[in-house]
């Protein structure tokens, strides 16, 4: 089976400095990748990479058998993408935000739609149609999320998604990712949430220095043991 | 293109809440209301002091009774210049050069009000016109709406959720040059209508389409330039810094500097000096008052061949007005090469100025937009050649009636006695000399043609900066 997202020895220089060295690794269709690594390691970066934000040095990346360099806009609109603390237009509500930045992908949602979407991330109703700078951290994140939903993409790039927010919102998002699965989706997420990674993914790589150094995999039943990554994570990460 | 749409849809959406396009339209508006009312009571000032000025010495050169033809060479009386309706919006040079002149014998008056060196000056820079107003103000105004429009995606963090959705840099830079565009247009509103209701004082439709079409292109050039700072400038401040920067170069300095360029580059002698010189000229021309002046020995020689005369008595006509009619010619040629010598000069100053419109866009529009409004220089040099034409004429008729009605022995024994005196008057029906003056703008094909260089000038400015906007956002990272 392709890989649906694959990194083939990419070198990425940002100013500069070497912040991926030479990181090799496929996601498989439908997997949930969960890319662990601390402040600086190079995850968002390694995203940015995906979307064509930034083009390696070395090295080839490539979304669903295209290559980004070459397909820009064809990988970007196969892609949803959650950015690092996302944010959207603040003085727009929910719903608007949602509609505005959807026509841009030359998709729609009717009202319905939107409002699923953001029952599955659990927005409260109320909240719905006010601006988003009346909201919290967590609550725009929610919004954010709902849009990558509401995409409706093949493949979902999620920079640190639970962060911002509170633990029965993390669970539920959780859960949430592992329906996305399911419905033959692909998910890369980067984190530094061992326990959530280890909960959700069926592959997770360990990012340290821009290097990867390291991969666990889900077994056949259960999770990955999250004793062993923690182990990996902080004593290769040596903090 | 819907893409490009949507993006300058919600643009205007952010306005609209944020009341700011609404505020920005009203101060433009009350600005255009209060300089074009400003301007329309000087130029009904202006009409009424000039209607009152021609009734009045009309009336005095026309009632005056029966007197020697030359004293009525120095009653003289006035021209004038009336405005074209588009001066209500860019009175251009009229606000330095004047619109009246006194005619007389011997003489070429400046023009009333006058500073004559019109070339150099950008006259719309001097006083608020609603020129000004579109020249300059309203760039700033788009500075201060448009300076963020891109930058603050930069800064707020959306670049990245609006690239992702498969939105390129260059498709995110043509909306937003496209709200900015589209909020330049609503701010023209208010021009439209000025340039509309001058149609109605007369004005070409023709030529009030196109000023409004250079004030729309200068505009775009501002938007497009604005976009493109936004788009590529890492923060608000420095976008912001920068735009004032081009705006004070273009707006401000560079017009200061083409001045400075064209005086050093064409030289204009001073009036005094020249006036000097040419006095020194006209008094080696012969005193034409004084027949027996040696300068006119040769003209009495010929015409006593002409006539087979032994004396100037026997001539059959009046050899006093025959000398003044000669000599206000030879005068009038000499003070025309010295007037064509100046405006020929400050035309070339003048087109020394336009040129500096392919370094600044600000020149470009100032130069075009008076060449519309048919307030320019030439059409002002048009004025002062037409006008001493009629000074020439009038001249001339009096001097053919001294020439033809009054015989030389009662000439010149005029100040023998009283009745000598009145014989050597001449009936008050020979006043009727004066041509109806009626200075007419220049045809409209005229003005929009010199216009066309201004036009090119800003659309090439246009093309330029989309152009290298486009290609600047294509690149854009998050
Ligand atoms: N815009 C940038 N320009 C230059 N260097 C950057 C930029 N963003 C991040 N970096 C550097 O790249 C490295 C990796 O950053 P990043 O991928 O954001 O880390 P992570 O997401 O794993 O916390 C860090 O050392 C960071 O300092
Ligand atoms: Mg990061």
């Amino acid at each position: 089976m392709e890989a649906a997202l694959a990194a083939n020895s990419i070198t990425v220089k940002r100013s500069g400095q070497t912040v991926l060295n030479d990181v090799s690794f496929q996601v498989a269709a439908g997997d949930v990748y969960a890319l662990l690594g601390g402040n600086g390691a190079g995850k968002s970066t390694t995203l940015l990479t995906f979307l064509g934000f930034l083009s390696p040095d070395t090295g080839t990346v490539e979304v669903l058998g295209d290559d980004v360099g070459a397909n820009l806009k064809d990988v970007r609109l196969k892609i949803a993408y959650l950015p690092e603390a996302a944010t959207l237009y603040p003085h727009l509500n929910a719903y608007e935000n949602i509609s505005y930045f959807l026509s841009l992908a030359k998709a729609t949602a009717d009202q319905g739609a939107i409002d699923a979407a953001l029952d599955r991330v659990s927005l409260k109703e109320g909240a719905r149609s006010n601006r988003l700078d009346t909201y919290s951290k967590g609550m725009r994140q929610k919004v954010a999320i709902a849009l990558a939903l509401l995409r409706d993409a093949p493949v979902l790039l999620l920079d640190e998604p639970t962060s911002g927010l509170d633990p029965v919102a993390i669970d539920e998002f959780n859960a949430l990712v592992r329906s996305l699965a399911e419905e033959k989706r692909t998910v890369l997420m980067v984190t530094h949430d061992v326990y959530g990674a280890c909960q959700i993914a069926d592959r997770i790589g360990l990012l340290k220095d821009g290097e990867l150094v390291g991969a666990f995999d889900r077994p056949q039943s259960g999770q990955i043991d999250t004793e062993q990554v923690h182990a990996a994570f902080a004593g290769r990460s040596g903090s | 293109m819907t893409t490009i749409l949507a993006i300058a849809t919600e643009e205007w959406r952010l306005w609209l809440r944020s009341r700011v396009a609404i505020l920005a339209l009203l101060i433009v508006s009350t600005i255009i209301a209060a300089t074009s009312l400003l301007n329309a009571q000087r130029m009904a000032e202006e009409r009424d002091q000039r209607m009152h000025q021609q009734t009045v010495t009309e009336q005095t050169f026309l009632e005056q009774p029966d007197r020697h033809p030359h004293r009525m060479v120095h009653y003289g009386h006035y021209v004038f210049r009336t405005p074209p309706p588009l001066s209500l919006v860019d009175p251009g040079v009229d606000f330095v050069t004047g619109q009246s002149i006194f005619l007389e014998g011997h003489r070429q008056n400046t023009p009333m009000f006058a500073d004559v060196r019109a070339s150099a000056n950008l006259g719309s820079f001097q006083l608020i016109s609603p020129a000004f107003v579109y020249q300059v103000l309203v760039p700033l105004l788009l500075i201060a709406l448009g300076h963020s429009v891109f930058v603050r995606e930069r800064e707020s963090r959306t670049l990245a959720p609006l690239l992702a959705q498969g939105v390129s840099g260059s498709s995110l830079y043509s909306g937003k040059f496209l709200a900015l565009a589209t909020l330049a247009f609503t701010l023209l509103l208010p021009l439209l209508i000025l340039a509309v209701i001058t149609t109605f004082m007369g004005e070409q439709c023709v030529l009030v389409a196109s000023l409004t079409l250079v004030y729309a292109a200068y505009l775009l050039v501002w938007c497009a330039l604005i976009a493109l700072t936004s788009a590529i400038s890492p923060s608000r401040g420095l976008a912001l810094g920068v735009l004032v920067f081009i705006w004070l170069m273009w707006a401000l300095i560079l017009p200061r500097l083409a001045v400075a360029s064209a005086g050093a580059t064409v030289s204009v002698p001073g009036k005094l000096e020249t006036d000097f010189q040419m006095y020194a000229d006209i008094r080696a021309l012969g005193d034409g008052h004084n027949a027996s002046d040696p300068a006119f020995a040769r003209l009495r020689a010929n015409l006593l061949a002409q006539y087979d005369a032994d004396t100037v008595d026997d001539l059959p006509v009046n050899f006093r007005g025959v000398v003044a009619q000669t000599s206000e010619a030879e005068l009038t040629t000499l003070m025309n090469e010295y007037a064509d010598r100046r405006m020929h000069a400050e035309q070339s100053q003048s087109l020394h100025i336009d040129r500096f419109g392919w370094l600044s866009p600000a020149i470009a529009i100032s130069t075009g937009s008076r060449h519309l409004a048919g307030t320019d220089l030439a059409n002002h040099h048009r004025f002062l050649r037409e006008a001493e034409e009629v000074r020439f004429d009038f001249v001339q008729g009096l001097n053919q009636s001294h020439v033809e009605v009054l015989s030389y022995a009662d000439d010149i024994n005029r100040n023998q006695s009283a009745e000598a005196s009145q014989r050597a008057r001449i009936s008050a029906e020979n006043w009727e000399v004066l041509n109806l003056f009626e200075f007419a703008p220049d045809p409209s094909a005229e003005r929009a043609s010199r216009s066309a260089g201004s036009l090119a000038q800003l659309g090439l400015w246009l093309v330029m900066l989309l152009a290298v906007g486009k290609l600047a956002s294509a690149r854009i990272r998050p």
